[in-house]
């Protein structure tokens, strides 16, 4: 099974990721050990000059992990025939449990990484960089979460045995299925649009709050409900946004609009829910870090960047996931 | 945004400048991602070749068992199978196969009637009598006799039969008729020394394909010493077996592409006494680390771009303009007939996305810590001289 | 011509500075050592020194290329000395203009790309700074030469073109090492007659020359000298060099 070219490519890219992690990670205990920002020897400007090469590492792993990421959804799909009973990814994923624990994983990491590049960026335009010890110990930890995305797709992939019969998203995402999912899929739909949109509207008005006003209080509760819109879009997207995308009462499945007979919809959706979340959440995050006047500063410049990234983001993804609920000629409510 | 394009017109006129280092890289470059595209390509084509051959296959083929090996099957198996509800006909087939040690070649010998709906032919026509054949167009190539000559066979007790032939098969066709001789079943009967009764094997057409594999659950039910085989599970085994080879041969073609990665690495740490020169003056001028390593990056991703481009290019030439020269005899199997058939020319957007994670990533992994050393030089050991 | 040009505290301030290359190696070298300084606005001030005197180390420390082993060093009351190399990079690239004693130019490259290339990572519009270049090149009677390759220029264009990229971001402070070095008398004079009408737009120069003409040149309000790295007497070093 592991001989699959996708598969040798996945494996080849997480263990990229993890090599130059574990290169960033040996400087990270140098510069945690030798940091002394007010020296001007000639180990402190090799200190300095070696965070560049951290901040790179950094931002090719990101990359790296996106593509990753999308990579192995394109992989599941593709794998999928293999499996007797799997009708698209979500098939794939069935056929080894451990599939699932390897998006989360996965998508975890890209969020990790996307925190770590922000805070990086805070600090590195400040003239102190006070958040050097804070940031390097929090590389180290992101170590062996990628590792364990690497040692988790072996697992998924290795144990993978095809002609194993699996059950696809019509039996997962049904409602006579058992488990959170299905649990997801099953709430009724009079109850679920109404909730969706009314965490969206929240999440809305206290972005724009946000915008006006500088209170740490309206970014704390921006941040527990940016993570709560996630979640609830994801249910939302199995629950009832995916039938107006895919035009059918019973197709319920997250990973299908992803591919191109259904035009790659699924990218910007999920690109703009990453949006909408990350970018919100990240002012909440930031905020207790600003412990000095110079994070402070460039915190405030930032922020409404954020913001209104996030902003974009929250629209992208609705238009998008509730272009065909409103346009479309699927009527739902009342089936 | 400006910014962005600024450091990239400087990356491009950095590449020219050095352009003998550089195109010398991306020549070796190319080539590497075109032998690697050269097997994803292949490997595909082959693989939605033979899915779109399978297409036409029976839905369900059923063998008999016995000890786990391949025996007979009763003609009155067929009967049975048919009462079952959704089946439409079942027709025992008579086949094997046959090795030609002169020729070393293995052919397929089978029994015209169960089959003939599913052969197009070249030219001439099926057999009408019991010394007439039709051969496939391998066949004709490996052992000469064209239409009207005389095919010569030896059967299991060296008797010699000789069969005239009446009709070649179309050669584009696909892997299954390549390799396949034609008889009358009598005739084949005959030479297999195949008692009537029994039978290769049934093929059985079900009407919904949905039922396919209730049915085929039925028949082993019913008929405990048969095997019945989907098409669902040869297709399965097709494109496992597609994506082995494929996988199996990327990880042999690995070494090619780890010895350009040194390659690589060792040509990015050799930066010229007048790139350093040059790095040292823009960061005395102003230039942040940051900026240079932008400008070293993107130069890094124009070189893996256009060689992908250019080793794609020369991948697609390679196996559908050549027929894939190179790679072939890799490929074949036990058999020296193997198909000249042209390739279907299918390029998979997730072929090329493989692709590229495959040769792309690595690559600019590698570049990016010789990078970063020429990016931190010192402005100061400008201003000394 | 002296201090009172000022309106306010010194341009650059430099506070018991020192610097020392190879520190605890074998091959240590202290180029500086312990020195104070203010330079005001508007001055032409000419360093002088034999060679090895830490003239050109004191050009880097006050031209942000370097930072000082000890010591402090500000830049309008900012203290630039602790900065992060990417800000230095900043205000070296905003705040001042270089010109080298070998001119450091990319020989392969254009004289217009020369005059662009560093200032790449400003936030000027492409557009504009090529219309800064192309105005200096005809100030410096280049535009003619725009698209030849440096290494075809003679001396004299080189220099021409050096002292045209230093002026490219318009810097408030220029910096020039040996600027005469290469130069034959008249070329000499004509580049102080440069450096005079730039010091009329009001801009302050730093000269670092052991070249009489430059260093008993009208145009030099103050004459700093080193020897050994240290401050001495002016007269005293230009005793010792006679």
């Amino acid at each position: 099974m592991i001989l699959h070219p996708g598969i040798l490519a996945l494996l080849l890219g997480s263990t990229l990721i993890l090599l130059m992690l574990l290169v960033a990670g040996g400087v990270a205990l140098r510069i945690l050990r030798y940091w002394n920002a007010d020296s001007g020897s000639a180990t402190q400007l090799q200190l300095e000059r070696q965070t560049w090469l951290v901040s790179t590492l950094l931002k090719y792993a990101f990359g790296f992990q996106i593509i990753t990421l999308f990579l192995f959804l394109f992989t599941l799909e593709e794998i999928h025939p293999l499996f007797v009973g799997a009708m698209c990814a979500t098939g794939s994923l069935n056929a080894n449990l451990v599939g699932w624990l390897v998006l989360l994983v996965k998508i975890g990491l890209v969020f990790a990484a996307a925190f770590w590049l922000a805070i990086n960026y805070l600090d590195q335009r400040t003239e102190d960089t006070p958040l050097v010890r804070f940031k390097y110990v929090t590389l180290l930890l992101l170590i062996p979460l990628v590792a364990l995305d690497l040692w988790l797709q072996w697992e998924y992939f290795s144990g993978l045995r095809p002609q194993m019969i699996t059950s696809c998203c019509g039996s997962l995402f049904s409602a006579e299925g058992e488990g959170v999912i299905s649990t997801l899929a099953g709430l009724p739909v009079e109850q679920a649009i109404p909730l969706f949109f009314a965490v969206v509207l929240l999440y809305a008005i206290l972005l724009l709050a946000s915008l006006r006003w500088r209170a740490m209080l309206l970014r704390n509760l921006l941040f527990v409900v940016s993570v709560l819109l996630f979640f609830v879009s994801l249910a939302a997207l199995v629950s009832f946004l995916s039938l107006y995308i895919y035009q059918m009462p019973s197709h319920q499945c997250p990973f299908d609009m992803l591919q191109g007979h259904y035009y790659y919809i699924g990218y910007p959706i999920y690109l703009g829910l990453f949006m909408a979340t990350l970018f919100a959440m990240l002012p909440g995050l930031c905020r207790p870090l600003a412990t000095t006047p110079s994070l402070e500063r460039e915190l405030k410049r930032s922020e409404p960047t954020w913001l209104r990234l996030a902003l974009f983001g929250l629209i992208l993804f609705l238009v998008t996931s509730c272009w065909q609920m409103v346009f479309g000629p699927l009527i739902l409510l009342g089936y | 945004m400006i910014f962005n394009f600024k450091l990239l017109e400087y990356s491009l006129s950095s590449l020219w400048r050095r352009k003998e280092k550089n195109i010398a890289l991306i020549i070796v470059y190319a080539l590497v991602i075109a032998t690697l595209g050269s097997v994803l390509l292949l490997t595909h084509a082959l693989k939605i070749e033979a899915v779109t051959t399978l297409t036409a296959a029976p839905e369900i083929v059923v063998q008999r068992t016995q000890g786990g090996r391949h025996e007979l099957i009763p003609v009155t198996y067929a009967e049975t199978i048919e009462g079952f509800p959704g089946v439409g006909k079942v027709i025992p087939r008579v086949w094997g196969y046959y090795y030609d040690s002169l020729v070393k070649a293995n052919l397929t010998l089978i029994g015209i009637e169960g089959y003939q709906e599913q052969l197009e032919l070249l030219e001439g026509h099926f057999p009408q009598s019991p010394d007439e054949c039709v051969i496939g167009s391998g066949v004709a190539a490996a052992f000469g006799p064209q239409i009207g000559d005389l095919l010569v066979l030896e059967d299991s007790s060296k008797r010699r039969s000789e069969f005239r032939v009446t009709g070649v098969f179309h050669a584009a066709s696909n892997l299954l008729t390549n390799d396949l001789v034609v008889l009358q079943e009598a005739a084949l009967r005959e030479f297999f020394a195949m008692p009537d009764g029994l039978a290769t094997d049934l093929t059985v057409q079900v009407y919904n394909s949905r039922e396919i594999s209730t049915i085929a659950k039925k028949i082993a039910y019913f008929l405990p010493d048969s095997r019945p085989i989907t098409r669902e599970e040869l297709l399965h085994t097709y494109d496992s077996l597609f994506n082995w080879r494929s996988g199996m041969m990327l990880a042999v073609f690995a070494s090619a592409l780890m010895a350009f990665l040194i390659l690589a690495w060792d040509r990015a740490t050799g930066i010229s006494a007048e790139e350093k020169r040059e790095i040292g003056i823009l960061k005395a001028l102003g230039w942040e680390t940051s900026h240079v390593l932008g400008a070293k990056l993107r130069e890094a991703l124009l070189i893996s771009l256009t060689a992908f481009i250019a080793g794609l290019l020369l991948a697609w030439l390679h196996v559908f303009v050549l027929g894939a020269p190179l790679l072939v005899p890799l490929l074949k199997g036990w058999s020296v007939l193997f198909p000249t058939f042209d390739l279907p020319r299918v390029v998979d957007l997730y072929q090329l996305t493989v692709l590229a994670c495959v040769t792309i990533l690595p690559y600019l992994a590698c570049t990016l810590i010789p990078a970063w050393k020429a990016a931190s030089s010192d402005p100061d050991d400008v201003m000394r001289g | 011509m002296n201090a009172d040009i000022h309106n306010g505290g010194p341009l650059i301030r430099i506070d018991e500075v020192s610097k020392i290359y190879h520190h605890d190696k074998p091959d240590e070298v202290r180029a500086l050592q312990n020195i104070s300084l203010e330079l005001f606005p508007g001055e032409v001030v000419a360093l002088t020194g034999p060679s090895g005197s830490g003239k050109s180390t004191l050009l880097s420390l006050i031209g942000c290329m370097a930072r000082p082993t000890s010591g402090t060093i500000y830049l309008q009351e900012r203290r630039i000395s602790r900065l992060p190399e990417a800000f230095l990079a900043r205000i070296r690239r905003e705040s001042f203009g270089f010109v080298f004693q070998q001119y450091h130019l990319l020989r392969d490259v254009s004289v217009l790309d020369n005059l662009m290339f560093p200032l790449y990572p400003a936030a000027l519009p492409f557009m504009v700074m090529r219309e800064r270049a192309l105005a200096l090149l005809e100030k410096f009677t280049l535009s003619n030469k725009q698209k030849t390759k440096v290494r075809q220029l003679s001396g004299g264009e080189q220099q021409r073109v050096a002292l045209a990229r230093a002026l490219m971001a318009d810097p408030p402070i220029i910096i020039a090492d040996e600027p005469t070095a290469h130069l034959d008398a008249e070329l000499s004079s004509e580049l102080l007659g440069i450096l005079t009408e730039l010091h009329a737009e009001g801009r302050t120069i730093i000269i670092a020359s052991h070249d009489p003409v430059v260093y008993r040149s009208p145009l030099i309000s103050r004459r700093i000298a080193l020897r050994h790295g240290k401050l001495v007497d002016e007269n005293q070093a230009a005793g010792a060099e006679q």
